[in-house]
């Protein structure tokens, strides 16, 4: 029999907008003298949003749920709600068993405070009991890596070494819902790599219930089962993860045909290298920026180097099924630190037309993946051409302008009918 | 309905009034007790002499008092050794100041944390007000080691020494409710900081800390009386030394301020918490 873990019924979260000075402090007075303010509807409207409107699920014990949605879509304000850090304006949540949410890596950690101070403080704070945190101690410790430091203030750490400390406490959590917002993006891609792993674990094996809220699209579908589809506030779509990616992927065709960062300091990647532009070049052929089947294109990629390193980069393109549709490999090369650009070409009549997405990988000396930039860039191609039906839905993972040619040959017939 | 499944919490909607789950504080004690042990560590890590401090700051305090207002404006003390005279003030006072001046922040300084982890608020005012009793109550100590030292204690009260840890828990409560009422404006107007703490300061002068009670004019006695700092301050003076007889109405009128202010300041944090959290 399965059991409910959480019920969200019917929760909207108003929030008001604007700057607090003399005009808001006015207002405010005005309330507190009138029992019932009769400001226009307009007025008020006009100084609130409603960032999650009428909202309702129910989560099953033991599930992993993905939230996706673009950056204002009402995501981060619905794990807030189900963490308890704030409450909706109407609506109710019910729920069984203990929630504790990790919504940003190493929160409550005390730089002056050593790495075991830390662990209990920091577990502490999360929820967790002084004799649970014993019992998990070493646990902890162990799946950290920095047992050697135990005793050093956390300040003196190296960022890599602080947040394997802060994610491996989070990932011990005795509670049995977990909610966790884009924490997977932590460190190199070893430790990402077994943080997936031991996400995996507690849902799977420990029978946890998970909330995950991540933009990476690539982790949502290899984690969850089930994901939910927020858009402005509601809930467009709610069902098996496949199927919602594909059509949040589909539906929002915005998405990255460029991605561009200004700083090193900024920009995602790890000691080694940081990405600076990724980017499809084409000719696009209207609003929606689509590709034309015929249309070749180039992908571009240019990352700081930080490190004299022997380095290549893999691309590889999924569909939206997440199917590697191809991937292919630069030639090792030792960079000297600086900018590094990079260009791949996909000839037109390639691709067949659907909904593409852009990973890359590091990898360093040709056996160690460093980074893995995943769900970078997004594209869309369609079908140019005649319309008929076996041209537009044919078979297969690419569609090569490889003619098929067929002739005929002056042989009489000689087929009994 | 939905009556006949059991939920083992609800998340129900803003701005609602007695809403203090105690149970659920006394579930994070060990946090609250984890949460002072900073405070109390954290506020001496790196300095030379450490904890010496608590004992220090009192001291320098009282022969700061004792040279400005005893030797060089000569108030008078009401036949009071001056020393035990004004470090009686000044511990007394500073465990209120210390408190408000603490929890008056419990949103603005801890708004990072709260904005990702839930644990109950009140934790931290809290937690700081039970720092201030450790830090002050150690003062408090000292002061009754130094009181036998000068040679005072002849005049003390015995049957009413029971009262001196309950004037002195009470000045922190006050403190402490005034502060979580600053805390809960504060978050949203920052002038309020600067005008409370230059309130705290003056109103350290209408409060009995450098100058006996009776130095106020009769015209003003009342309304001196009123502040529930002077009974505190001047009973807790009138039980060790018996200069003036306990003004028995005038305390009780400041418990009952005093116990007032810490109720509606916890309602008011409790209603208030989910928007100041929103809004910073």
């Amino acid at each position: 029999m399965t059991e409910t873990a959480l019920k969200v019924e019917n929760i909207s979260k108003r929030y008001q907008i604007g700057v607090y000075n003399a005009t808001s402090l006015k207002y405010d007075m005005e309330k507190a003298l009138r029992s019932k303010i009769k400001a226009n509807a307009a007025e008020q409207e006009a100084n609130h949003i409603w960032a999650l409107k009428d909202v309702s699920f129910e989560i099953e014990k033991g599930e992993v749920v993905g939230i996706i949605g673009k950056n204002g879509s009402g995501k981060s304000t619905l794990l807030k709600i189900i963490s308890r850090i704030t409450k909706p304006t109407t609506g109710l949540i019910k729920g069984n068993g203990k929630i504790s949410s990790l919504l940003e890596v190493g929160t409550g950690f005390q730089p002056e405070l050593t790495g075991r101070e830390n662990i209990y403080l920091n577990g502490l704070i999360l929820g967790m009991k002084k004799k649970q945190i014993a019992g998990v101690f070493d646990e902890i410790v162990a799946f950290s890596g920095v047992e050697k430091f135990l005793d050093t203030p956390v300040k003196k750490y190296s960022s890599g070494m602080y947040v394997r400390l802060a994610f491996a406490v989070a990932a011990h959590l005795t509670s049995e819902t977990l909610i966790i917002d884009e924490a997977l993006s932590v460190g190199d891609a070893a430790f990402q790599e077994k943080c997936m792993a031991k996400m995996k674990d507690i849902s799977s094996q420990e029978g946890k219930t998970v909330i995950v809220v991540s933009h990476h699209l690539g982790a949502v579908r290899s984690m969850c089962k089930r994901a939910l589809w927020l858009k402005e506030g509601l809930v467009v779509s709610d069902g098996k993860a496949d199927e919602v990616i594909s059509t949040y992927m589909k539906e929002e065709k915005f998405i990255y045909l460029a991605q561009e960062y200004h700083t090193a300091d900024s920009a995602p990647g790890n000691d080694l290298i940081r990405i600076k532009q990724t980017k499809v070049e084409s000719r696009f052929e209207d609003e929606h920026n689509t590709i034309s089947t015929e249309t070749p294109f180039s992908i571009k990629l240019s990352f700081w180097n930080l490190h004299q390193a022997e380095l290549s980069t893999t691309i590889r393109i999924h569909d939206i099924s997440g199917t590697c549709v191809l991937e292919s490999c630069s030639e090792s090369f030792c960079y000297s630190p600086g900018i590094v650009e990079g260009s791949f070409e996909i000839p037109g009549g390639y691709l067949k037309p659907g909904c593409y997405y852009v990973s890359f990988d590091f990898i360093t000396n040709n056996i160690e993946k460093t980074y893995s930039f995943e769900v970078c860039l997004t594209f869309d191609i369609r079908e140019k051409g005649q319309k008929s039906y076996w041209r537009e839905n044919r078979q297969g993972f690419i569609r090569p302008q490889a003619p098929f040619i067929l002739n005929r040959f002056n042989d009489p017939i000689n087929v009994a009918v | 309905m939905n009556k006949i499944r059991q939920w083992e919490w609800e998340i129900g909607e803003e701005r609602q009034w007695f809403h203090i789950n105690l149970r659920e504080l006394f579930q994070y004690k060990d946090l609250l007790v984890s949460l002072i042990r900073r405070e109390l560590l954290s506020s001496y890590s790196q300095t030379i002499l450490g904890v010496l401090w608590i004992l220090i700051q009192p001291i320098l305090l009282t022969l700061f008092y004792l040279l400005v207002f005893g030797n060089i404006v000569k108030v008078p003390t009401g036949g009071i050794p001056p020393v035990l005279f004004y470090m009686s003030g000044a511990i007394i006072w500073s465990f209120f100041s210390d408190t408000l001046n603490g929890t008056m922040y419990s949103f603005v300084k801890n708004a990072h944390i709260f904005n990702k982890i839930y644990f109950p608020r009140l934790l931290v005012p809290f937690s700081l007000f039970f720092t201030y009793a450790i830090r002050n109550g150690v003062q408090l100590l000292l002061f009754f080691v130094l009181m036998f030292v000068f040679g005072g204690g002849s005049m003390i009260v015995y049957p009413l020494l029971v009262l001196i840890p309950v004037l002195f828990l009470f000045s922190g409560l006050f403190g402490f409710g005034l502060g979580l009422v600053v805390s809960a404006y504060t978050a949203k107007y920052k002038d309020l900081e600067q005008l409370v703490m230059f309130l705290v300061r003056l109103f350290m002068f209408v409060t009995p800390v450098v100058y006996p009670a009776t130095l106020i004019s009769a015209k003003y006695q009342t309304l001196f009386w009123l502040n529930p700092l002077t009974p505190i301050i001047e009973t807790f003076r009138a039980i060790l030394f018996q200069h003036a007889p306990v003004h028995v109405a005038a305390l009780v009128v400041g418990f009952a301020v005093v116990m007032l202010v810490f109720i509606l300041s916890l309602l008011l944090f409790k209603r208030k918490e989910t928007k100041i959290i929103d809004n910073i």
